[in-house]
This record gives C-alpha cells, structure tokens and sequence, in this order.
C-alpha cells in the first residue's frame, strides 16, 4: 500500500511537472508566433488577429504582462498603417487600454514604461499643432521614467533619442543631444540581453536610421 | 499497479485528442458581419478572429462546460455557456452596440465645446489664445464665433441679441461674478481670466444644461487645467510691464503662481489716444494654482486670483472741451475656487466646489462724489453624475448662492445714502440623457430655483435632442427657459423685481469630416419680465418689458486644404426688438447689429519657425438714439471692420517672441453718439462719436521659459 501511494505520487507528480513544463512552452510558442507577426505585418486585419491572440492568452494568463504588451504594440502598428485621423486616434486609445493592463500587472517596468510614452508620442504625431506641447513632456516624462527603470532598456533610449530629434527639427536647433541619446541606444542595444524569451527586440532599426541621419 | 498507470496514461491520452469544432458568426443587431472581432473560449488559449464576412471556425481541446464570448469594440461582450463533447458546436453571436463616448451622438445645438484633449471639438483651447485681433482675451477670441455681436466699446460678450450681462461665466461649474476688468468709459474691458488657465472651454449660446442658471443668455464654462506635468519658470517681457510665474510640480501634485504687472502709461506716451489721461491704468495681478491628486482617481483644485487696478483721467463735456470733470477709479478683486472630484463606484462619480468673489470698485466724480460699489458672492455646488444603465446617464445637483451688492454714495449733500440688496438663491437640478441608439440621444431635465430675494420659487424645464443622420453629420435641438436676476443697476433700486425670464429655441445642423467643419444654427428666443422704467421714470421699475431675438448663423472651419492653414469663417445674422428700461416701444437695442461676420486664418510658416494670423471682422451699423429726431433709436452707425495681424516667432524651443496689431487699416471706427442733456443755441442736442481710443494697438512681447527639459515654451498660452 505504501509503495503504491509513494508510486502514484511520483506519477502524479511528474504528470504535474509535464504539465507545467508545457503550459510555459504553450505560452512562449503562442507568444513567439503572434510577436513575430506584431513585428513584420503592415496590414491592419492580420495585425488585428494578432492582438486578438494577445488579448485571448492575456485573458487566461492572468500574471503575464507580455500579451497586453504586445497587444498594445500592435495596436500602434494597426495606427501606423491608418490614414483616418479618428480611427488612429480610436486604435492609440485601444493601445493604451491594451498598455494599462500591463501596467497594472508589473506597474514598474522599464518596458512598458517606455511603450506608454510611445503611444504618446503617436498621439502627438496626429495632431502636433495642438497636442505638441502636452504630449511632448507626456511623452519625454515616460521615457525618462523608463531610462531610470532600467537604464539598459535600449528602446526607452531609442524612443527618447526619436522624440529629442523631432523636437530640435522643429525648432530648428542642433540634433546633438538626441543624436548622443541615440548612440547611447546602439550600445544597448548591442549589449542587450534578457532571460525573458518573450523580452521585446524592436527598435534597432529606428535608432540605425536615425545614426545615418547624424552623421 | 500497472492497470492504474495505463488508466491513467489513457485517459491523458483522451483528453488530449478530443477535439470539438466551434464555428459561428459574428454580425451586429441589424445582421452585419462584425470582421476581426475576438472569438474566446474563456480561460483557454483557444480563440481565434471573425473573417472579413463574421465567420469564424476553430477546434478545441478543452471538455466539459466551457464559456465562448465574442469581443468587439464598441460592442458589448458576448458570452455563450457551452457544452463540450466532441460534436461540432455551432455559435451565431449578435453583438449589442454599446452606447460609449466615442461614437454616440452628442447635443451640439447652442453649444461651441473648445477642448485640447477631446478630440471631437470643433474649436480648442489654444484657439482662443492664437486668434489674431483677440489679443490673449477669452471674450475677443469668441467673439469670432457665431452667435456673437460685436460691441466694440466695451469688449464683452453679447449673444444673440442679449446684453453682456446676459452671459454668465463659469469656473470649474462654479459661479464668477464680475468677470470683466473695469476699463475707462467706452473703451474695452478684457476677462480677469487668462486662456492659458483653461485645458476646455464650453461656449453655449443657449439652450445650455439645468446645471447653469442665473444666465438669459450664454453660459461661458471654463475648465481649469488639471495638475502641472513639469516645474518651469516662465517670464514675460511685455511692452505694457511685465510677468514672472513659477510651477513646482511634483509626482501627486502641483503649485503654481504668477504676478502681473501691467502700466499702460510708457505705451499711452508714445501712442496718441483719445482719452485724457490723467494716470493711466496701472494695475498688480497674482495669480495662485494648487492642484493635487487625491486616491487614484479624484483631485482638488483651489485657485486665487488677486488684483487691484488704479487709474484716473479727464471727461470733458460734450458741449465744451475745456470743461472737463476729474474721474477716478480704484478696484480691487479676489476670486477664490476650491473644486474637489472623485468617484464613488464605477458608475457614479462626485464633484463639487466652492467659489468666492469679491469686489470693491471706489469712483471718484470731479472730486466730489465719493461712490463705493461692493459686490460678494458665494457660491457652493455639489453635483452627482453616473449612469442608470448604459443607456441612462443622470445628472443631478444641488448649489446655493449668495449674493450681496451695495452701492454707497457718500456725497456732500446727503451722506451715507446706499442702495442694496441681498439674495439667497437655493437651487437643484436633474438631467437624464437618454440613448436610444449611439444615433439618438434626447436629454431632459429641469431646474428648481428658490430666491429669497422675492421670496419666489420657480422650475424651469430644459430638453434637447441630437439624431446622427450619418456618419458626419447631426441635427439636434434645444429648448430651454431661463431666468436671471434683474441686473445690479436695477435690483439694487427695486428689491422685489421679479427675475427676467427667455425662452430659447434652437436647431442645429452640424458635419464633421477629417478635420473640416460645416454648421448651421437657427434659433428663436422670446424674453419676458424684462426690467421696464414706469412712465419713462428710472428709480420706478417693473417688469413689463418683454422682447425676442431670431436668426441663423454659419460656421465652416478647415485646416485639411491647404497645408499648415487653418481658417474659420464665421456669418450670425441677427434681428431682434426689445421693449424695455426707457423704449417708448419695441425697438433694436443700440448693441445688437444685424450682421457679424469673422474670417480668422493661422498659417504656420515651418522655415521661419512662425506661425502668423490674420482676423477680419465686420459688423454692421448699430442703432443709436439721436434726441433731435422724434423717432426712438432711429440713427444708425457706419459699420464696424478692423484687420488685426499677429506673428510668434520661435528661435529657440524655450523662446518666443510675439507681435500683435489691431486695425492694420486704421479704420475709424464709430461705435455710437453721446449726446448733450442740454439744448444748445440752435435748439438741438450737441453730440460726439464714441471712437477707439486709439487707431492701433500694439503688442510686444518677449516670453522665456526655463525648465529642465528646454522644449517648454509659453506658445500654447499666448
């Protein structure tokens, strides 16, 4: 009997583990599929799907701050590629919907941070005659808040380096700041590692762009 | 032992290969496929998106009861129990529409809403302080509206044929009593308050909510900025003084202060006016602004405003320019507010306030007559809105106000002789808006007033409707009945005055589409109980007076046509008759002019770093009396036009220097006569133009803002 009960306990026990060691590979491999089309898709139904996915993981893993992350991200992407200034407007406040969710499961994290003064900065984009001066230091205020989070995050920098550019265009004052922030970004981005496999990767491309345009 | 395994490793097995097929349908009430809604089997990673048509198909592993919901935005969730068992399911979800914010219909008729951060307004917050000709000053920049008349010696708000005093101004939904500087006579006073203040502005030219009384005409309701994002320092050098203020903000709140110093006199010395100055306006404003957040989402605001203001100068009589009386004006003034929100559950939410003006205003007449004006009013609010259902949105309140007005003359010849009177006005009020659909939206509510004053009770209705006729565009319409305690000048002579009471009508048609907007308004308001002189004698009122005012107006605003321009043409045109105070009949007041017309541009001119603009008014001739003819009011003015310029100019993120000129064409404009009280040699009534005091005015200014980010600048508050 107690062989028995000692033998069905191991059983169970490494059914349990098998289980374990499976959810976190379903999530990963749900996440990995869908951030992979959040990157690389610029068509507003596939990107839609994708945050769908986000949405429907994000519902059953309740600690997990990724899928709202990336359900904002793609929410963005979705205001990227809309012309309609109402309609990015109504996709940039589903993104921060989307964005607060995170927040509220992991409130202090660099990353999420960062993306909050992203989708500032988006909003600023569609009407920077009279949002420019609220959503500029709404914007600036996020990513220094993501900077001191976590100052190797290289996206917080990329972003602020981005903001700093357009401001010192539109008045016309010398880019050195932002392009300083921006080589700062490079090397974090170079030296960037995360344990997390789901850890955001986007924006190396941005801050290279914007190293071209200051040299 | 090994059979328990095998049963176990089984049914493992079977679980993981029972597989149920889920298909459906996603379409809204009226049978549309929704495309891309979210298709959730809740708890499980399990879902999938509606295709282009509404369908959707996806298989599952999960067993047992299970709950399918279907998410769209805009909609409300659908959830469906189902059972799982291997057998394909079929689902057809019909989403319900959800009445929200963003896409329902909102009543616009009457109503002008200036905000920076709805993004649905037609007029923002920084409009009022760009609009060239407006000179920073509330009341001149909606004055390019429609609804508005043009009184351009005075500088204050008329609407739709009412007179100043029938626009009430609002902070925070609490009571401002003297709203207007005080200026010398015939020339225009400015708002005590600054636009930069305000983050929305909500102009009513009637028909507005139960929540606002005391107010004939047009309620101006100002919404206070919220807590300071960043510390600053801001200083401004103007060419008529000088500003200095401080914001320290910090992560739950903000402080912020400002004085004012402005000296007309080095400007009146260079620049010739009409006025005989003795000691030009010289006044010493500060300004104070405590905001903090209170739990997560509630927050008090308490805002103090402090100015005293001096100047005196020379009225020469008509009859002879070398008789002249000394005049002489000191006035003080305190606004306090205190305004307090939160929420009570997810529903309901709570605010309220508390505001406090004070006044003094001493005169000084050819050295003699000594009078002293005061005015005090308190004002406490509590307002309590939420929604019943999705459909049902209440809000209810309830405010008392106190009003106190003296005048005190203190003359040789009767010392001590003062006019008064006190009033307790205890109001509530309800509002429901009723969403049929996101298309149809019908608001009611009323208004119970109780004034000690005439011991009096009154309800007055309100209701308006807005229907969606398309994605664009929305007609609505207003009714309402307001009333408002006879003016100062009369409620002080005759205490038991009954309110003077307006009836508004209005329908509205208005298409908003990518930046261009098109309305079209027409109203009729009837006036009764109007405040009427007894046999033409001034010091025996009554109220039989009574009056209407009828009209259309236009507004079409564009900022997509032509890259960084932005331009609003505004038309009112106006016809309205009163019979009240001394008319022998109904006839046109001498303030309200038949046509206004505005053209404002703003044109951001990206390689000079400027952004420049241009207004052009033009009203037409206003009646006036002329006491040498018999008929009553039967003169009428030239029209009145002016082309103002103003250009801000940014070399550097933190600095901008700023340049403003009215009547670039140096239009003579006449406003009115003033006549004689005696008959001269001829027999006849001498009389003299009531002009601008000055051709031009020129403003220049220099704003430097130091902060830790070196991007703030003062633009949005010029």
């Amino acid at each position: 009997m107690k062989t028995l009960s000692l033998y069905s306990l191991i059983t169970l026990m490494m059914i349990a583990f098998a289980e374990k060691g499976l959810a976190a590979d379903k999530y990963v491999e749900a996440m990995q599929k869908n951030i992979q089309t959040v990157y690389t898709s610029d068509s507003i139904p596939v990107l839609q799907q994708a945050v769908n996915a986000f949405e429907r993981i994000g519902a059953a893993e309740k600690t997990k701050w990724e899928p709202y992350y990336y359900a904002s991200f793609g929410y963005v992407m979705m205001s990227d590629n809309e012309k309609d200034a109402a309609k990015k407007d109504g996709y940039l406040d589903q993104a921060m919907t989307a964005l607060n969710k995170a927040k509220e499961i992991v409130p202090n994290e660099s990353e999420v941070v960062a993306m909050e003064g992203f989708i500032y900065m988006m909003q600023l984009a569609v009407d920077p005659a009279s949002r420019g001066q609220r959503y500029s230091g709404l914007a600036l205020q996020s990513f220094g808040k993501a900077v001191t989070l976590n100052p190797e995050n290289p996206r917080a920098l990329g972003l602020l380096a981005q903001m700093q550019f357009g401001m010192a265009q539109f008045f016309g004052s010398p880019t050195t700041e932002a392009c300083a922030t921006n080589a700062k970004a490079k090397e974090k981005f170079d030296a960037f590692k995360s344990e997390n496999p789901l850890a955001p990767q986007w924006g190396k491309g941005m801050v290279e762009k914007m190293i071209e345009k200051c040299n | 032992m090994k059979t328990l395994f095998t049963i176990l490793f089984l049914s493992l097995t079977a679980f993981t290969f029972a597989q149920t097929k889920i298909t459906g349908t996603v379409t809204d009430n009226k049978g549309e496929p929704i495309p891309f809604a979210n298709v959730i089997l809740v708890d499980t990673y399990d879902g999938t998106s509606s295709d282009a048509e509404g369908r959707f198909t996806f298989t599952t592993t999960e067993t047992g009861s299970q709950v399918l919901a279907v998410k769209f935005v805009g909609f409300n969730d659908f959830l469906q129990p189902l059972v799982l068992d291997g057998k394909p399911v079929t689902v057809d979800a019909k989403l319900q529409e959800q009445v929200n914010e963003l896409s329902a219909v909102t009543i616009t008729a009457g109503s002008f809403m200036a905000s920076d951060e709805s993004r649905r307004t037609i007029f923002r917050a920084v409009d009022i302080a760009s609009t060239a000709g407006a000179t920073a000053d509330i009341a001149g920049a909606l004055n390019t509206l429609p609804g508005t008349q043009k009184v351009g010696e005075t500088g204050r708000l008329f609407v739709r044929g009412g007179d100043s005093n029938e626009a009430r101004t609002f902070i925070d939904g609490m009571v401002v009593l003297d709203a207007y500087s005080p200026s010398a006579p015939n020339t225009p006073s400015r708002g005590r308050f600054l636009p930069f203040m305000f983050k929305g502005t909500s102009f009513s030219t009637g028909g507005y909510s139960s929540e606002y009384g005391q107010a004939l005409s047009s309620a101006l309701v100002l919404d206070s900025r919220d807590k300071a994002e960043a510390t600053r320092t801001d200083i401004g050098i103007l060419s008529v003084g000088g500003d200095i203020a401080h914001t320290q903000a910090w992560n739950r709140g903000s402080v912020a202060g400002k004085i004012q110093y402005t000296n007309i006199r080095p400007y009146f010395g260079l620049i010739n006016q009409e006025i005989d100055w003795d000691v030009p306006p010289v006044s010493l404003e500060g300004v104070g602004a405590f905001r903090h957040d209170i739990g997560k989402q509630g927050m008090v605001k308490v805002y103090g405003n402090f100015t005293h203001t001096d100047y005196s100068l020379y009225n020469h009589t008509i009859d002879d320019y070398n008789v002249k009386y000394h005049y002489d004006l000191s006035n003080d003034y305190r606004y306090i507010n205190g305004f307090y929100k939160d929420v009570l559950s997810d529903t309901w939410s709570i605010r309220g306030g508390v505001s406090y003006t004070y006044q003094r205003n001493e005169t000084n007449v050819a050295d003699i007559n000594d009078i002293v004006e005061t005015d005090k009013g308190i004002h406490v609010k509590t307002v309590f809105e939420g929604s019943l259902s999705d459909k049902i949105e209440v809000k209810t309140g309830l405010e008392v106000i106190n009003h106190d007005y003296a005048q005190a003359f203190d003359e040789v010849s009767d010392p001590d002789f003062t006019l008064a009177f006190n009033e307790v006005i205890t109001a509530s009020f309800v509002e429901a808006d009723l969403y049929a659909s996101n298309r149809f939206v019908t608001r009611v509510g009323a208004r119970a007033e109780y004034n000690t004053l005439m011991d009096q009770a009154s309800i007055d209705p309100r209701l308006s409707l807005a229907y969606k006729t398309g994605e664009h565009g929305q007609v609505s319409f207003a009714y309402g009945k307001f009333r408002q305690t006879a003016n100062n000048q009369y409620a002080k002579i005759n205490n038991d005055l009954d309110p003077e009471k307006a009836e508004h009508f209005i329908l509205n048609y208005q298409r908003v589409e990518d930046n261009r907007t098109f309305r079209i308004e027409t109203y009729y308001k009837r006036y009764s109980d109007l405040v009427k002189y007894t046999d033409g004698d001034p010091l025996e009122l009554n109220n039989d007076g009574t009056g209407y005012a009828k009209g259309i107006e236009l507004f079409w605003r564009d900022n997509r046509s032509v890259r960084n321009l932005d331009y609003w043409v505004s038309y009112s045109f106006l016809d309205t008759e009163r019979d009240y105070l001394d008319f022998p009949s109904a006839h046109t007041p001498a303030f309200a002019s038949a046509h206004n017309f505005s053209l404002v541009t703003k044109y951001f001119v990206e390689k000079l770093k400027s952004q420049a603009g241009f207004t052009y008014s033009y009203t037409s001739g206003r009646p006036y009396n002329n006491p040498n003819e018999d008929k009553f009011n039967n003169g009428k003015t030239p029209y009145y036009s002016d082309l103002s310029f103003n250009v801000a100019y940014l070399p550097k993120p933190y600095l901008i220097f700023y340049f403003s000129c009215t009547n670039l064409l140096g239009r003579d404009n006449v406003f009115g006569y003033e006549y004689s009280r005696q008959l001269n040699d001829a027999g006849q009534y001498n009389s003299r133009a009531i002009r601008q005091p000055a051709p031009r005015f020129v403003f220049l200014g220099i704003f430097i803002t130091l902060s830790k980010n070196k991007s703030i600048n003062q633009l949005p508050t010029l």
